[in-house]
């Protein structure tokens, strides 16, 4: 082979490697706008719907303490707080983990979150007032929900101990088709954010075993804070984790989504899930994710 | 599933296909039916004139006087912009003439007032029959062209005598009457580049004299033959700044107004770059006395898309200038229609690098518009500006973000800041002269407040770094726009043929459907797509 054929024959597979990759282009034009009805992006952008709709069939979602959606529920706040010692206070609007934050503990000196800062009351009702003036959710008018902290399987709690890891699943029509964990690190924050310097780690989806990681766009093999090791990780209860999902894609009348689960000491937990699931999850797990969405047309006949 | 998906697909079709099928048809019928030259697409060049006027005054009352052009077959003005600074502006009517006063009660210090506008204005040509004779029958209101004025002595012995030297005792017709008085003027008198006063009789007896001597000689020459004729002000249009005017000569023959120049040898023609301002023996600057007053003409050569084009064709309304005349006449001017034109341009650039391309940028149009918005203060002001805009803006939320402010009065706080911003720099930029910058205060100021706040968000979220460099993409995509909304050819284009619109809107529908890699997403999953054969 001459040098020019054999550049045109690297040239031909990678035009055809490119071919397996999801685009942002095709992303939208032919997977959210056919399967994701706008009038259904509430059971999805709005977390007490989903919330609702989630357990109305029974799936596990963070219990919900309390919701503020007016200025005068402030005023008994304190109260109402006062009968949990940790809870979670996220905007029932919000988008990429913004506007969230863990409350762990009441202390001596009040309440401190998960990083071990001291909230006030003040800076927890600020907080909730941001959010309902839509601070967080592109300036409409919001809901403050206050929820049950989600308290980490010990099993993930060794991988991720910055912080609440996630597992990112992508579901088309009902069925699995990709997953990821997302980590948080010294680095995120504590957030288990990609874009913020978390780790993804690629899962297989029939095994539940992790068999990639990146950071920053860099493979790595280990947790950057710990050492531990990311590959080859048997991920525990990851059948129920996989059935959770399929039924929750299932309930919520959206076709192609991001259902972000976490598992807990008692089994898995639904956190939210997005309508506009980003296409990153190819970097993570190695492979596109044209390939499994195609499967899924292909077995529904259309 | 089928069906959901087939017709739309059909819809969408028949929608590129009428969308095409209009464009073509219009673009067809302009170019045949209503013969519209490609080649005046090609733009034609006009000039931007600043009136720039410096006084200083001790308390008293102050009025300034000047003159300004009109419209006419030779010249088009328009963008007349009028920066009175103190003074109060009146424009009347004054025989032929526009002069324009600036007045105010009391004036200490020094001010500046300035008065700017656009001017495109044709070659003409006067091709004067021969063997036409001089008419004695001419309508009254002309006689005050025959006699004598003052500097203009029609009836000194000189001039009849310099009547008989260059005629002898024949009558002369009127082209020949012309013809050698011009050349008389043209060819025996030294040209002398001296800007003070100089009448018909110095003129004569000097054999030279500068444009007012020579044109005040001819005047006399023509009138004493009978022939109509008035002195003309004006400007010569060229790139830069000067304080000279010029004169010359118009001569009535048959109904027209005919152009002379005997300094730079123009019979029955003036020049495209002859700006005319005042009709008759005028002074174009006058002002109250005991102030310190300076005039500078300041002169900017534009490219512009040629503006009479069809204008003489059928009253078709279709033809694209009729429709912009109904804007014209309720104070939308050509160049304003250009702005807007090119708008949905710019959009196709933006689609193209976001969807195409996929640059982030800040806001879907935003690029667009600072990039019209640009038009006026050039690129490199325009992009300084939106950055600093932006960068200002963002420091002003951090330091708000620590006075925890809610989300709506803090997005208050970020707009008036903003709208400060811009009125300070647009005062600096007078003040200093960089009167391009000065129309920073185009800038879609709502939209950049967003911005700003989209800026801080991000900066605070995923970095400094991430937040520059949306910045620095949506640098890129303005400067993109820019270069394509500034394109003449385009603004031509566009101007002649609006209907290309509908063409846009098909380019649109296309990448709407368009499911491609984006070419910033081969780079993003290079890891993926760049392994060669597996």
């Amino acid at each position: 082979m001459s040098r020019l054929q054999r550049w045109y024959a690297d040239f031909r597979a990678n035009m055809q490697n490119a071919h397996k990759v999801l685009g942002m282009n095709r992303r939208n034009l032919n997977y959210i706008y056919p399967s994701n009805e706008r009038k259904y992006f509430e059971y999805a952008n709005n977390k007490l719907l989903t919330k609702s709709v989630l357990t109305a069939d029974g799936l596990r979602v963070p219990e919900t303490y309390l919701t503020i959606s007016f200025f005068y529920e402030l005023g008994e706040l304190e109260e109402k707080l006062h009968q949990h010692s940790s809870f979670v206070i996220k905007p029932a609007s919000g988008s990429g983990g913004n506007g969230i934050i863990v409350v762990s503990d009441f202390g001596e000196e009040g309440w401190v979150s998960v990083s071990g800062k001291p909230l006030a009351l003040a800076d927890i009702k600020k907080h909730i007032a941001d959010i309902i003036f839509g601070v967080y959710s592109f300036g409409l008018h919001d809901t403050a929900i206050i929820e049950e902290r989600i308290l980490q399987h010990p099993f993930i709690s060794i991988l991720s101990p910055q912080g609440l890891a996630d597992i990112r699943v992508i579901t088309y029509k009902g069925h699995n088709v990709k997953a990821m964990l997302r980590i948080a690190t010294i680095a995120s924050d504590g957030r288990a954010n990609l874009h913020q310097g978390g780790v993804g780690v690629a899962i297989d989806l029939v095994e539940g075993r992790t068999y990639a990681a990146q950071m920053s766009g860099e493979n790595i093999t280990s947790h950057p804070d710990t050492g531990a090791s990311l590959l080859d990780v048997q991920l525990p209860e990851w059948e129920q984790l996989m059935a959770l999902s399929e039924e929750a894609s299932r309930v919520i009348p959206l076709g192609y989504l991001g259902i972000d689960i976490a598992l807990s000491e008692s089994g898995p937990v639904i956190l939210e899930v997005n309508a506009r699931p980003g296409i990153e999850i190819q970097n993570i797990s190695g492979e596109g994710l044209r390939a499994g969405l195609q499967k899924i047309d292909h077995r529904m006949g259309s | 599933m089928l069906k959901g998906l087939l017709v739309p697909k059909s819809i969408y079709k028949l929608t590129l296909f009428v969308l095409i099928l209009t464009t073509f048809l219009l673009m067809s019928y302009k170019l045949f039916i209503l013969d519209y030259e490609l080649a005046d697409l090609i733009p034609t060049v006009g000039y931007d004139v600043e009136v720039n006027m410096q006084v200083s005054g001790h308390g008293d009352s102050m009025s300034l006087y000047t003159y300004l052009p009109v419209s006419t077959a030779h010249q088009t003005i328009s963008d007349e912009r009028n920066a009175p600074d103190v003074f109060t502006t009146q424009i009347t009517v004054d025989g032929l003439n526009r002069l324009v006063s600036w007045k105010a009660p009391s004036v200490s210090g020094s001010h500046i007032v300035r008065y700017s506008y656009f001017v495109q204005a044709e070659h003409v040509v006067y091709d004067i029959d021969r063997n036409i004779s001089i008419s004695d029958n001419l309508p009254d209101y002309l006689q005050v062209y025959l006699g004598e004025d003052e500097g203009i002595q029609v009836n000194d012995p000189l001039i009849e005598q310099t009547i008989t030297e260059l005629f002898g005792n024949t009558v002369p017709d009127t082209y020949e009457a012309l013809y050698t008085i011009h050349h008389y003027l043209q060819d025996e008198f030294q040209n002398r580049n001296f800007s003070g006063y100089t009448d018909a009789l110095t003129a004569l007896k000097l054999k030279e004299a500068s444009c007012n001597g020579k044109s005040r000689l001819f005047v006399a020459l023509a009138r004493k033959l009978g022939l109509p004729a008035r002195l003309v002000g004006g400007l010569i249009l060229n790139q830069g700044s000067k304080k000279t005017s010029h004169q010359w000569v118009e001569v009535y023959v048959r109904g027209h107004w005919i152009p002379f120049d005997t300094i730079n040898n123009y019979f029955a023609e003036i020049p495209k770059n002859y700006l005319r301002l005042y009709y008759d023996d005028k002074v174009l600057f006058k002002h109250t006395t005991n102030i310190n007053f300076q005039y500078m003409f300041h002169i900017t050569k534009k490219l512009v898309p040629r503006k009479e084009m069809g204008e003489a064709m059928y009253a078709s309304p279709l033809n694209a200038y009729n429709l912009y005349k109904i804007f014209e006449s309720i104070g939308i001017s050509q160049n304003l229609l250009k702005i807007i034109l090119m708008i949905p341009i710019g959009a196709l650039v933006i689609v193209i690098f976001r969807n195409v391309i996929g640059l982030e940028t800040f806001g879907t149009f935003l690029p667009a518009l600072i990039a019209s918005a640009a038009r006026d203060t050039g690129l490199m002001w325009g992009l300084i500006g939106f950055m600093g805009i932006i960068l200002l803006s963002a420091l002003i939320r951090k330091f708000l973000d620590y006075l925890q402010l809610l989300h709506s009065p803090k997005m208050a706080i970020m707009l008036t800041v903003v709208v400060i911003a811009m009125l300070l720099t647009t005062t600096i930029a007078v003040q200093t002269s960089y009167l391009a910058l000065a129309h920073i205060s185009l800038f879609p100021i709502a939209i950049l407040a967003i911005t700003a706040e989209r800026f801080a968000i991000i900066q605070e979220e995923i970095g400094f770094r991430k937040a520059m460099r949306i910045s620095f993409f949506t640098m890129i995509v303005i400067a993109a726009a820019y270069a394509v909304m500034s394109s003449l050819f385009m603004q031509s284009l566009f101007i002649a043929f609006p209907e290309l619109l509908f063409f846009l809107i098909v380019l649109n529908l296309w990448l709407g459907k368009w499911v491609g890699m984006r070419l910033s997403e081969f780079i993003r999953f290079r890891k993926l797509i760049f392994k060669g054969r597996a």
